[in-house]
């Protein structure tokens, strides 16, 4: 490989409107599953094509027949006019397609220029040419104005800005056809917007773009065309101008959505929780209460300090000031141990990361918390503990052949069903969900949504983290805003409009990206 | 739902007791190799000389499976049992009583598992730095306390007992019954077993679900010294010298039987049968080499071939699963 840098520009401008790859009747079966039943499909380049879909619908199949990853049933796969086999990834981007996928799959330790340059170092003589490379980089990443440093070790950057980074590498590969898979799940928005800027740059130099998004607003903003999947098959194909949100949401779950935000409103009940001037590492002075039969919202981007407050209640991490009160009690919460005992259960953020033993049966991830319960001098109870597993997986419809099946095998909002639904058993009375939705569907966030409504009929109370506005303000009946570790605003059920909100988030908006290294 | 779900469950406990089954066939094969290839493979001399070299890699890879499953290494467990020969030799000679000295010597094997769950957690020392560390330090102890000399145990019902049988069965094979089925209870069947897999898979999600991952890194580490000075006392009991030298690479045998006998070294798969089976599998190979006069050198090589083909294998299934 003698490619330098310089070669490395983004592609030349494509004729637009050319149909620049067709799939006829793409298929793909596993063993007992039809994951993609027969689909045809024509891309034209300087498109921004839309794929949305339900978890579980196909998406992810097809994305890995597109990239090679995966080697299709059957089917014809025509690129500029000419059959491809799609064997091997290799081949895929030999030919010009790439994708982002939602969780980044670069190298954490390695800095920006290098994993911008992955594969295509520029070397002389077998040596790399490290500061040509940075300052190749950083030209780049200047270009696309995205205010990062290409100097700095990869995972140095927030999530948010490593997919930026990881937007950015796929542009510089001679890309004819790239796809993005939810890549604004971690996003800001305003990172989300730099993203914006990038795709339709992109379309504008001709390139196609797949987008895969589970927000609507997003679709409608971007793209160009879109197609709904569901259950492997490909419902349709729309013109976005000719569509809406609510003919998608039908195509997609195949019944009319009346309400994804079912809000029902309890009188609260007693305080069970209440921080008062609670300080720790990344947020400070908050206070706050939390009732039976309540949803608090708390608002705000990531890095706002939600989650290092949450946590710190949990016992994760140690507070440096104030005091936590359990049922008008002072409480120490040292461990998550304590946490758990007093009834508290956090779903964390990140199910793979904190949420799930993937490489383990669903049924022992749902009875983790309760093993202490169906066990009697340690030995566990079988015949309780298969019925417990049962009971959940039915109780919240999660789709999985057995109990037995592993964690890893289930999509994302069936895994996330396991996260939450764990807890239901365990009899915790203060749930905390953070970012409950993220990469979720719109059916599934109705059946999560609709379980908040049956916890706090229950007698619950339940913190609710989400950087995704319309889900804490149609949900929450009190909705705390929380900017740069403060808790700068409260609000009751829709007592404040989005925008407001929106901007106490925010406030600082010159504040720098790279600020925050 | 539920008739769905028992319905399917099979597939998974038929692949995890075809496993075993494949293992056991292959074990059973090897054995009616040796016995049509060589006259004294089938003779009860060999089979028992064979059950008593496999028992104590046996013991000690249940105890080192327990630490993988959790995603660690316990490279000590060599080093254990040569210093635990030591101690139950100095012990026995000094006129304490053997069931006290047995006792003695695996508190010493417990202190050194404390020892290792203290290093990863409290020091945040990787597994295997820390169980290196301990290698090559208890042999260096061992040797300083004998001054580099074995120490010849006169005591000659303490030695009878690893010579002797019951039922037909020898002593030594039984230690490996009566480690093996509480081990198999504990694994599968208490809450703390499923501990060690949770926290092998994810310990922060284990540890946000109120599991105490401390602890159960603690116990595994402790059993798995527990089982090491047990086979301690055992070799000391067979060869009759506390020697800190001896056990010199068992920590790799235990950990090739628990690998053969589908352990995972990225945690969370694991069994008891297992690593049973992969260690009498060795020690058939071994055996059935000698007999065949096949040179002391290639039975290493073996090992290793062997040890890459079934983990493939293994790994081909699961995939392909």
């Amino acid at each position: 490989m003698t490619s330098t840098a310089q070669e490395l520009h983004p592609a030349p401008t494509l004729e637009p409107g050319r149909t620049i790859l067709e799939l006829k009747g793409l298929e793909k079966q596993y063993p007992g599953t039809h994951a993609l039943k027969p689909v045809s499909l024509a891309f034209k380049s300087g498109e921004i094509h839309a794929i949305v879909g339900e978890n579980g619908a196909g998406k992810s199949t097809l994305i890995k027949l597109l990239t090679g990853v995966m080697p299709r049933t059957s089917g014809d796969v025509i690129w500029e006019g000419k059959p491809a086999a799609l064997a091997t990834p290799h081949e895929a981007m030999a030919l010009g397609i790439n994708a982002v996928h939602q969780e980044v799959v670069l190298c954490r330790h390695l800095t920006v220029a290098a994993n911008m340059f992955l594969g295509e170092e520029d070397s002389r003589f077998g040596i790399l040419q490290q500061r040509a490379m940075v300052r190749e980089a950083q030209k780049i990443i200047d270009d696309l104005g995205f205010d990062l440093p290409a100097h700095v070790v990869l995972g140095d950057l927030t999530i948010g800005q490593q997919q930026l980074i990881a937007a950015a590498r796929a542009t510089v590969r001679g890309t004819k056809f790239l796809i993005f898979d939810e890549p604004t799940a971690y996003l800001t928005r305003k990172e989300a917007d730099q993203l914006f800027t990038l795709i339709r740059r992109l379309k504008g130099e001709g390139v196609t773009i797949i987008y895969i998004s589970h927000r609507m607003e997003e679709v409608f903003e971007l793209a160009d065309r879109v197609s709904v999947l569901r259950d492997g098959t490909l419902v349709g194909t729309r013109n976005i101008a000719e569509t809406n949100d609510a003919e998608l949401v039908k195509m997609m779950i195949n019944r009319s959505i009346e309400q994804v935000y079912h809000k029902e409103h309890f009188t609260p009940g007693a305080t069970l929780l209440e921080a008062r001037n609670l300080s720790g590492k990344g947020f400070e002075n908050v206070s706050m209460t939390a009732r039976a039969g309540e949803i608090v919202g708390l608002y705000g981007l990531i890095g706002a300090g939600r989650s290092e407050f949450v946590t710190t209640l949990y016992g994760r991490h140690r507070k440096s000031a104030g005091q936590i009160l359990w049922e008008g009690k002072e409480v120490q919460i040292n461990s998550e141990h304590d946490a758990i005992r007093l009834g508290m259960a956090l779903a964390p953020e990140s199910r793979r990361d904190q949420g799930l033993c993937l490489n383990l049966p669903v049924g022992l991830n749902l009875n983790l918390p309760i093993y202490k319960r169906i066990s009697s001098n340690l030995l566990i109870s079988s015949a309780q503990e298969k019925t417990e597993a049962d009971r959940q997986i039915a109780n919240l419809r999660i789709k999985t052949p057995t109990r037995n099946a592993l964690a890893s095998s289930l999509s994302g909002g069936n895994q996330q069903k396991i996260v939450i639904g764990k807890w239901l058993a365990h009899g915790a009375r203060l749930f905390i969900f953070d970012e409950p939705t993220v990469g979720v569907d719109v059916g599934t966030k109705a059946e999560i949504y609709r379980l908040f409504g049956e916890l706090l009929s229950k007698g619950a109370g339940i913190i609710l983290i989400s950087s995704y506005l319309p889900e804490v303000y149609e949900l929450a009946d009190t909705l705390h805003v929380f900017r740069r570790g403060k808790l700068v605003a409260t609000h009751g059920f829709h007592t404040a409009d989005h925008e407001e909100i929106l901007t106490q988030a925010l406030a600082e908006k010159q504040e720098k990206l790279g600020g925050q290294i | 739902m539920s008739t769905e779900a028992i319905a399917a469950e099979k597939p998974k406990r038929n692949y995890n007791a075809l496993f075993g089954l494949t293992l056991l066939a292959l074990l059973v094969l090897l054995w009616v190799i040796l016995s049509v290839a060589t006259p004294s493979f089938a003779s009860t001399n060999n089979i028992s000389n064979l059950l008593r070299q496999g028992s104590m890699i046996a013991i000690l890879a249940v105890g080192q499976t327990f630490v993988i499953i959790t995603g660690g290494i316990d490279l000590s467990v060599g080093a254990v049992v040569g210093f635990a020969t030591v101690i139950a030799a100095m012990l026995i000679n000094a006129g304490v009583p053997v069931i006290l000295a047995i006792l003695i010597t695996l508190l010493v094997g417990v202190a050194i598992g404390l020892f290792h769950g203290f290093g990863i957690v409290k020091m945040g020392l990787p597994p295997f730095i820390i169980t290196l560390a301990t290698l090559t330090s208890l042999r260096g102890i061992g040797l300083l306390m004998t001054n580099g000399n074995s120490i010849s145990i006169n005591n000659d019902a303490f030695q009878l007992f690893s010579r002797s049988s019951f039922l037909g069965i020898p002593n030594l094979f039984w230690m490996v019954i009566l480690v093996g089925i509480p081990a198999y209870v504990f694994l599968h069947h208490s809450r703390w077993g499923r501990y060690l897999f949770s926290v092998g898979s994810n310990a922060e999600a284990s540890r946000l679900s109120g599991v105490n991952v401390q602890r159960t890194i603690y116990m595994a580490y402790t059993l798995s010294g527990l089982c090491a000075a047990f086979v301690g006392v055992l070799l000391a009991s067979r060869i009759g010298i506390g020697n800190p030298t001896q056990a010199e690479g068992w920590e790799l045998q235990a950990i090739a039987s628990s690998v053969i006998g589908g352990t995972s070294l990225f945690g969370a798969v694991g069994s008891v049968h297992g690593p049973l089976l992969g260690a009498f599998i060795l020690a058939t190979i071994n055996n059935g080499a000698n007999l065949l006069n096949v040179n002391a050198f290639w039975q290493r090589i073996i090992t290793g071939v062997l040890i890459i083909v079934i983990v493939y294998f293994d790994g081909l299934r699961r995939r392909g699963k």
